[in-house]
């Protein structure tokens, strides 16, 4: 079976910093891929490179063996990738309705995913006529996931969620992403390794700009010299 | 939420100012009343360059130094279309003069529009990555507009003679003459201002374009091609200016320097409401147009008749001073 | 000792300037060259006890000295634009106000020609630096854009004011009628001639030590990346002060020059033509580098001489040139800044860059590939 997604050994720079050097990552169908690897080592620009927002100048990448790579990131949302970006990037302004709104693709997107976006997140349905800024971390964070549910994704690309959230908030946002991914395939950058390990059946670890490991989660709880050597957890 | 009651008392104060001034400088109700409708004109013309010019610099970041310009060039050719001679010639085939007019208008928002896709889509799009030449484009499409114009009709101005029926009638009030067009063209001013905001508000366009001015690149991510909504901002902002420029014509006739004029004077406005903000543009306008109608009477009689012209700047410079993020806006 | 050491790398200094040095040769003996050529007198022509300015050699003395003023502007706001990226549209501004300074010191005051002449200039100079800075410390830690707003409307609130004020006698301006006759251009303009060409020689130099000097150096990072030089531990703002001060007193050494050589002080000076045509002129030339705005300004100026009369002829329609030129600036402008962003030095430069690397590197196998 093709994965969902194939990166083939993409070069991405910003500006004249060469930031990726080689990552190639392959995320199978069903289930959670996590990406895992220290600060700066390139983890939000492999998603970004995937999304098509920081183009990579070499390699490839398959979504389900169709190349994306050199596509701009709308067409690459359209074809069913959906982004969940770090630092919870909602648009402040816009009431939850219209932030859910704004992602449909089709007409009835939302309409069609309504019962399962309140039923992963119900404090959601409360707020709905809120403006997004006027949530709080957690539930900033939930409209954001909620957002890449509301059309039909087969990818969600997710940046690390858990960051500066409480751990109760973790536990839900956990749930709920174990949840929704019966549904589509993640690949998720986690910093916070008990979540990651929690969650993700494969990882892959990158180091200073290159793919360096990957395998299946189980193997590398294991070890503990591997997270120590990549990751500088124990 | 601090910040926007500290705004609305800011708000208060300066048309308290205004009125206090207007209602001391004029001898009667019927004065003060002219005062009021020359300032509300002057802030409709002005709302009418400054919402492109706005919106388009929250949505992506590009100040239009030719706004003023589009402005210009629909006042030169609703005057073209409207009366004899010049380019185009309807008085045959549309003797209605009203009739003509409203044609007129027509051509000028097309003239408007398509120089505004042209602009966006051919000059401004090959440089995104380059964010000071396109200010510095802009402006000198600007200086091209302004010697293009002069080539076309001449630097002479030209004052509006033909007469239709509005234009010409007029209304009492307090014993004082009102136009009823300058009524007409405010009255069009506050419904365009309604119209926007509620496809800003309601439509999904309007909630595409509030989003992009937050965070263009999530809005791409969200699957919407961001830059054919730039280009529709862009070109729907350049329409209304020329707009503003026919409507005015009547009134204001056509010259070459309504395009630096208005540009200025909707700078004024754009960085007195805040950059990218659109109530603060609607009420940027009214204040700034207020304004000047206030300096004008102020000025009639006294030795400083440049007091109208310098208003705008004197606002622009004094908001940079005490303020520069502006009424409801984001400096940074 | 010292001599034995010092004449091989003077000899090297030679012969790298040759070009420069020939250019200044020629420059400085031009007045005498012209009236060699044309057989006139670089001095003008004697009547009576008085000099009149006549015949070829004194008319491309003007000629040469208009472009040189508008050398020293474009100079000016390269280092602006071109090496700290801060865009004006306000130039005129500090143009315009030395103008007005020097003109209201020697026609409006008292006090002797020669002194008033020189505390003209340099209160007119001063005053630029002072402008400049208020400007920058109110706008540059904004937005770039509110720079370039801020710079327009006081330019034009400046021409508005200038052009109703009855005590320079409004648009009509005033003529300066009292210079000193060594300076006086219709009385000695091979000195004033003189003068103009140390004055853009002096800029130049100025501009590229202080380009090249450490805080040049600043300079170019925050144009290249302000958030960048600011993490590196610069105080980004008073580096932007420093270059704006330094561009608003540059382009008041260009009004002060204007205000002589026409002998008339007007709001033109403070007219948008004043900050158009130096933007315009870095950018033909190449902005960012030494030599673009001198061969961008001069250049555009020679062409703007010998257009003037000329006429095109469109299908039996006669353009006199003078007419559309203007407009002929403007769409080369727009060209300029899409398909020609480097200029002419600009894109010289990198063509040579090219070349030169080529030869260094022996890839025989991509080489061959390549071609």
């Amino acid at each position: 079976m093709t994965p969902i997604l194939e990166v083939r050994d993409i070069h991405t720079f910003i500006g004249q910093f060469h930031i990726l050097e080689g990552v190639s990552a392959t995320v199978h169908t069903g289930g959670i891929t996590v990406l895992l690897g220290r600060n700066g080592a390139g983890k939000t620009t492999t998603l970004r490179s995937i999304m098509g927002l920081t183009p990579p100048t070499r390699g490839s990448i398959l979504l389900d063996g169709t190349p994306i790579h050199g596509k701009q990131a709308h067409t690459i949302a359209q074809m069913g990738v959906g982004y969940v970006p770090e630092h919870r990037a909602i648009f402040r302004s816009l009431t939850v309705l219209e932030n859910l709104r704004l992602a449909e693709r089709k007409k009835g997107d939302f309409a069609h995913q309504a019962d399962f976006i309140f039923e992963l997140f119900p404090d959601l349905k409360r707020l709905i006529e809120l403006p997004g800024g006027n949530l709080s971390g957690g539930q900033q964070q939930m409209l954001a996931v909620a957002r890449a549910l509301v059309p039909e994704n087969r990818l969600l690309l997710i940046d690390e969620p858990s960051e500066g959230l409480a751990p109760v908030i973790i536990e839900q946002l956990i749930a709920a992403i174990q949840r929704l991914s019966g549904q589509v395939s993640v690949l998720l950058v986690e910093q916070n390794f008990r979540v990651a390990s929690k969650l993700g059946q494969n990882y892959v670890i990158i180091d200073s700009g290159h793919s360096a490991l990957d395998g299946r989660m189980a193997d590398l709880v294991k070890d503990q010299a591997l997270i120590q050597r990549y990751l500088g957890v124990a | 939420m601090r910040s926007q009651r500290t705004s609305l008392i800011a708000i208060f104060v300066i048309l308290i100012f205004l009125l206090g001034v207007a209602l001391i400088n004029s001898n009667s109700l019927g004065d003060f009343g002219i005062t009021l409708l020359s300032g509300l004109f002057q802030g409709m013309l002005l709302f009418l360059v400054a919402a492109g010019m706005s919106i388009v610099f929250g949505l992506m970041d590009v100040l239009n130094m030719a706004q003023g310009s589009y402005f210009m060039v629909g006042a030169y050719v609703a005057f073209d279309v409207q009366h004899t001679g010049g380019l185009i010639d309807l008085t045959n085939i549309i003797p209605d003069p009203n009739f003509r007019f409203v044609v007129a208008v027509l051509a000028a928002v097309l003239v408007g529009a398509a120089f505004g896709y042209v602009l966006e889509r051919f000059l401004l799009r090959s440089l995104y990555s380059r964010p000071i030449f396109q200010l510095v484009l802009t402006f000198g499409v600007s200086l091209v507009a302004l010697e293009l114009v002069k080539f076309i009709w001449t630097t002479t101005p030209y004052s509006w003679t033909e007469l239709f029926g509005v234009r010409e009638s007029f209304f009492e009030l307090f014993g004082q003459r009102f136009s009823t067009y300058r009524l007409f063209v405010v009255g069009m001013g506050i419904a365009l201002i309604v119209a926007i905001g509620l496809l800003l508000q309601r439509s999904r366009i309007g909630i595409i374009i509030r989003a992009g001015v937050e965070d263009r690149e999530m809005v791409q991510a969200l699957g919407i091609h961001v830059r054919s909504v730039f280009t529709l901002v862009f070109t729907l902002g350049c329409a209304i200016a020329a707009f503003g420029g026919a409507v005015a014509a009547p009134f204001l006739g056509a010259s070459t320097t309504l395009g630096s004029g208005f540009l200025l004077q909707a700078i004024a406005v754009v960085v007195l409401g805040g950059m990218g903000s659109y109530a603060g543009t609607a009420v940027g306008s009214v204040l700034v147009g207020l304004a000047i109608a206030v300096a004008q009477d102020t000025a009639i009689g006294t030795s400083f008749a440049a007091l109208p012209s310098i208003t705008p700047m004197l606002l622009l410079v004094l908001v940079l001073l005490v303020r520069p993020s502006g009424l409801f806006g984001n400096s940074r | 000792m010292i001599q034995k050491q010092n004449s091989p790398i003077q000899r090297g200094w030679l012969r790298r300037n040759a070009l420069p040095l020939l250019l200044f040769a020629f420059l400085v003996l031009f007045p005498f060259i012209v009236g060699a050529i044309t057989d006139s007198s670089p001095y003008g022509v004697v009547r009576g006890d008085r000099m009149i300015m006549r015949g070829e050699s004194v008319r491309w003395q003007s000629v040469l000295i208009e472009a040189y003023i508008l050398i020293i502007l474009a100079m000016s706001y390269n280092l602006l634009f071109g090496f700290t990226g801060v865009i004006s549209f306000g130039h005129a501004l500090f143009f315009g106000t030395s103008g007005y300074v020097l003109g209201l010191m020697l026609e409006y005051t008292a006090i002797d020609t020669t002194l008033a002449l020189f505390v003209g200039a340099a209160l007119g100079i001063v005053l630029c630096g002072v402008l400049a800075l208020v400007i920058g410390f109110v706008t540059l830690r904004l937005k770039g854009v509110y720079f370039a707003i801020f710079t327009l409307a006081v330019a034009e609130m400046f021409y508005i004011f200038f052009s109703r004020w009855q005590l320079t006698r409004a648009e009509d301006g005033f003529a300066i009628t009292e210079l000193p006759a060594w300076l006086d251009p219709s009385q000695s303009r091979i000195n004033f001639y003189y003068l103009s060409l140390a004055a853009v020689i002096l800029t130049f130099v100025f501009i590229r030590r202080l380009v090249n000097s450490p805080s040049g150096a600043v300079f170019k990072a925050i144009r290249e990346n302000e958030d960048r030089a600011q993490s590196m531990g610069y105080n980004t703002l008073n580096y932007k002060l420093l270059s704006i001060m330094f561009a608003g007193m540059l382009a008041g050494v260009a009004g002060l020059l204007q205000v002589i050589l026409n002998k008339k002080v007007g709001p033109e000076l403070l007219g948008v033509s004043y900050t158009v045509d130096p933007l315009l002129m870095t950018i033909i030339g190449g902005i960012g580098t030494f030599t673009g705005p001198v061969i961008g300004a001069g250049g555009l100026h020679f062409l703007d001489v010998f257009l003037r009369d000329a006429q095109i002829n469109l299908g039996g329609v006669v353009i006199d040139i003078a007419n559309i030129w203007a407009l002929l600036l403007g769409v080369i402008f727009i060209l300029a800044v899409i398909v020609f962003p480097f200029g002419i030095v600009g894109t010289w430069q990198r063509w040579q860059a090219r070349r030169h690397r080529h030869p260094e590197k022996p890839l025989p196998d991509a080489a061959a590939g390549q071609d």
